[in-house]
């Protein structure tokens, strides 16, 4: 008799806990691409279709193609928009990120002594949050009683009147913007930097001394392209968000856009279309071309300076 | 031996996918929070939120089994949300009080879409146009409907410094046009130390009180926008002047565009004589600056011609129905009862110093009442007695952005002014009223409605 072949025990179906890993990360994933594509996706393709109708209250929508775009591209309010929000965006990142360079600077050397305190002293302005920091500055620039102008008309002899509106006043209120968001932004951005000073290698300063180098030729030749990616990053973000302005100056100019329109911003003014006005499709024009604009300009920050390429590397 | 079955990602993530599904099952299976509440009442004002309190309970009484939701709502959400929860037809309030200068924005579209009940066959069935201030209605019309019930008047006089005019010896009895307050103005003030009167050169708040007056205005009751029309334009001219940096007739400044506590303080401090101030504005003053009490005083506004208009608004609420609500008609009862009982108005007088639209309640005690920080002046009575010479103001949905361009015509013809005197400025004023009134024109233009 043959010897029968004893039969492979049969293969069982793996358990829940032995099966392949495969589907794991879909699994892991799905809560947030379910929540994403509710009110990530939905809500973006959405503003797409509403940015192509006329909408008139709540209840009524009507097509209008590009009209909305073709509507934007002549209406002074807008570009009064457009061009303080790119007033603001230049000037709080030609201000703050030398200031926060020079502050992470100056808290890299050893010989600074509380540096932690330093550290946490210029970093605190920011753990405040714009709401809070909106309304210390609109007491502290007050006319006739306010910090600020008591400050600068004391120092002045009275050369800066002390009931100045900077407020108040079309031509200060952008000053006033930069000022404050200096304050509240030249310590967070200087964190980054002091970081990226930290992991610059020593020994390229070491080599960079013994060929004779100044302090400021080392800044130059080995701080600057040791923190560049830093600094592209810093610099790539600051813009970004100086784009998106809006509770800053809603909260300073007391829920308006000021004298003029004088801190009138893309964002301030998409929101005053779409929340106040009830013209969701504008709204959504003005979100999509802003958003067009922040991709150009940030493509362009990156081109410039060589991180696409890795150059900075 | 049977293996122990394990978890590929470790115990920790285990962990926290049980909690997660124990959680979420727990999440889904709460019912969410029962209103039990038949109305739910929206209120932006803190003083009408206090007031409302006290009146509900009578409500409640008076109709068995219903319960009222009051809501204080912060101002600058208040409209937002509202707009939110129309287009989502969600968590919409039966009842809702909304700033005039928002309220404009909830009549765009067709009148048959406008999300709140028109109230104006009832008001005229019920007589209520007759006993309230007819004017009041204006800026809660849209398209000849009204959609909402006016919370007060709000005339407008001059708050001022009675120690001050009578250290100076002047009787402000006398005073009866514009040129006369302009010609004790020029006296009292003293630049950068003392104004006579509060008035901005940036912001429209005064100017659009002083453009009332005179019958102007930013739309008219057909909806067409009218702020470069004569009036404003002659309005203009004679307003810039008063607030020019160099001009001789300076009589105004401002120092905040708040109509707050700086104000106040500045009052308090002699730098304003007088300031521009509808009956709300007056508890401010009381509350803001006690400390001057007896030597402040109310007087109407100057003519501006002999015999013209001594009031002006600025200012106001209106209650609305929502057409979401399922109790329409007891949401009306409920206005009613807010609104149109005379001693409720005339306690919420005394906290508000607001005055009503219903005439017959200024015949209150309180509305008579002579107050010892007004100098002893009845401040319900003043205000009633110019009540019914409140100009009528017309809303739109673009009244926002006329607002905003009627601000720009002013800083721009104050530069003007500044730079160029009296030459060329009432051209100038002309073309800069109607290049700004062009752009909401333009905006206007875009409304398929």
């Amino acid at each position: 008799m043959a010897p029968v072949a004893k039969a492979a025990p049969p293969r069982s179906r793996p358990g829940f806990f032995n099966r392949p890993q495969n589907w794991a990360p879909y699994v892991f994933l799905s809560p947030y691409l379910i929540l994403f594509l509710i009110f990530g996706a939905y809500p973006i393709i959405k503003s797409v279709s509403l940015s192509l109708y006329a909408t008139n209250g709540p209840k009524d929508a009507v097509f209008i193609g590009f009209g909305n775009y073709r509507f934007l591209m002549g209406d002074a309010d807008f570009r009064t928009a457009v061009w303080n929000t790119l007033v603001y965006t230049f000037w709080s990142v030609v201000l703050q990120l030398p200031a926060s360079l020079g502050l992470a600077l100056l808290l890299n050397q050893k010989w600074v002594r509380a540096r932690e305190f330093f550290r946490l002293a210029f970093f605190s302005s920011n753990l405040l949050g714009q709401v809070f920091v909106g309304v210390l500055f609109s007491v502290l620039y007050q006319p006739q009683y306010g910090l600020f102008n008591k400050f600068l008309s004391g120092i002045t002899n009275g050369g800066i009147p002390i009931d100045t509106k900077w407020l108040n006043d079309p031509n200060l209120v952008m000053p006033a913007l930069v000022l404050t968001s200096l304050w509240m932004y030249a310590g967070f951005n200087m964190i980054y930097f002091l970081a990226a000073l930290q992991a610059v290698d020593q020994d390229l300063y070491e080599a960079a001394q013994v060929d004779g180098a100044n302090s400021v030729q080392q800044f130059f030749a080995v701080t600057l392209p040791g923190i560049r990616p830093v600094a592209t990053f810093v610099l790539v973000t600051s813009t970004l968000g100086a784009l998106q302005l809006f509770e800053l100056p809603y909260l300073l100019l007391g829920n308006s856009a000021g004298p003029n329109n004088a801190g009138l911003t893309i964002v301030m003014y998409l929101f005053n279309n779409g929340f106040q006005s009830g013209d969701l499709g504008y709204a959504s024009a003005i979100g999509w071309t802003l958003a067009l604009g922040m991709l150009v300009i940030s493509l362009i920050q990156v081109r410039l300076t060589g991180a696409a390429k890795g150059s900075a590397a | 031996m049977k293996a122990r079955p394990s978890y590929p990602f470790g115990p920790a993530a285990l962990v926290l996918m049980v909690l997660a599904i124990i959680s979420g099952i727990a999440i889904a299976l709460t019912p969410p929070p029962k209103k039990n509440a038949t109305l739910t009442f929206w209120t932006f004002a803190k003083p009408h939120y206090e007031s409302y309190l006290k009146a509900v309970p009578a409500f409640e009484k008076a109709h068995p089994g219903v319960t009222v939701d009051l809501q204080l709502v912060a101002n600058n959400g208040l409209a937002q949300r509202l707009q939110a929860a129309f287009q989502a037809d969600l968590d919409v309030p039966d009842i809702c009080e909304i700033e005039i200068s928002s309220a404009g924005s909830f009549f765009r579209g067709p009148v048959k879409n406008i999300g709140f009940v028109d109230l104006t066959d009832r008001l005229k069935s019920e007589g209520l146009l007759d006993r309230m201030v007819e004017s009041r209605f204006s800026p809660y019309t849209s398209r000849g409907r009204i959609f909402g019930l006016p919370h007060d008047v709000h005339p407008v006089m001059f708050a001022y410094r009675r120690d001050i005019m009578e250290k100076a010896g002047i009787d402000v009895n006398s005073i009866k046009t514009w040129d006369d307050f302009i010609r004790v103005g020029q006296k009292l003030t003293i630049p950068q130390k003392r104004y006579m009167l509060e008035m901005s050169s940036t912001g429209t708040d005064q100017l659009e009180a002083f453009l009332f007056q005179r019958d102007g205005g930013y739309f008219d009751a057909q909806g067409n926008l009218i702020f470069d029309n004569d009036v404003a334009a002659k309005t203009l001219q004679w307003y810039v002047p008063l607030v020019a940096k160099n001009s001789k007739t300076r009589i105004g400044n401002t120092l905040a565009s708040s109509y707050g506590s700086v104000i106040a303080q500045g009052m308090l401090n002699d730098y304003f004589v007088c300031l521009v101030a509808p009956d709300w504005r007056t508890k401010g003053m009381e509350m803001d600056i006690a400390g001057i009490g007896g030597k402040m005083a109310l007087m109407p506004l100057p003519a501006a011609v002999p015999g013209g208009r001594r009031t002006s608004t600025w200012g106001g609420t209106m209650l609305g129905i929502t057409k979401h609500g399922q109790h329409q008609d007891l949401a009306w009862e409920f206005a009613k009862h807010l609104y149109l009982n005379d001693k409720d108005l005339a306690a919420r007088f005394e906290g508000t110093n607001i005055l009503p639209p219903v005439r017959s309640a200024w015949q209150e005690a309180p509305f008579k009442e002579r107050r010892p920080y007004w100098s002893g002046q009845a401040l319900g009575e003043k205000y009633a007695a110019l009540a019914p010479d409140v100009p009528a103001q017309y809303s739109s949905p673009f009244i926002s952005q006329a607002k905003s361009k009627l601000g720009e015509a002013l800083i721009a013809s104050v530069q003007y002014y500044e730079r160029n005197g009296e030459n060329g400025f009432d051209a100038f004023v002309r073309k800069t009223l109607k290049d700004r009134a062009n752009e909401v024109r333009r905006q206007i233009a875009r409304n398929p409605y």
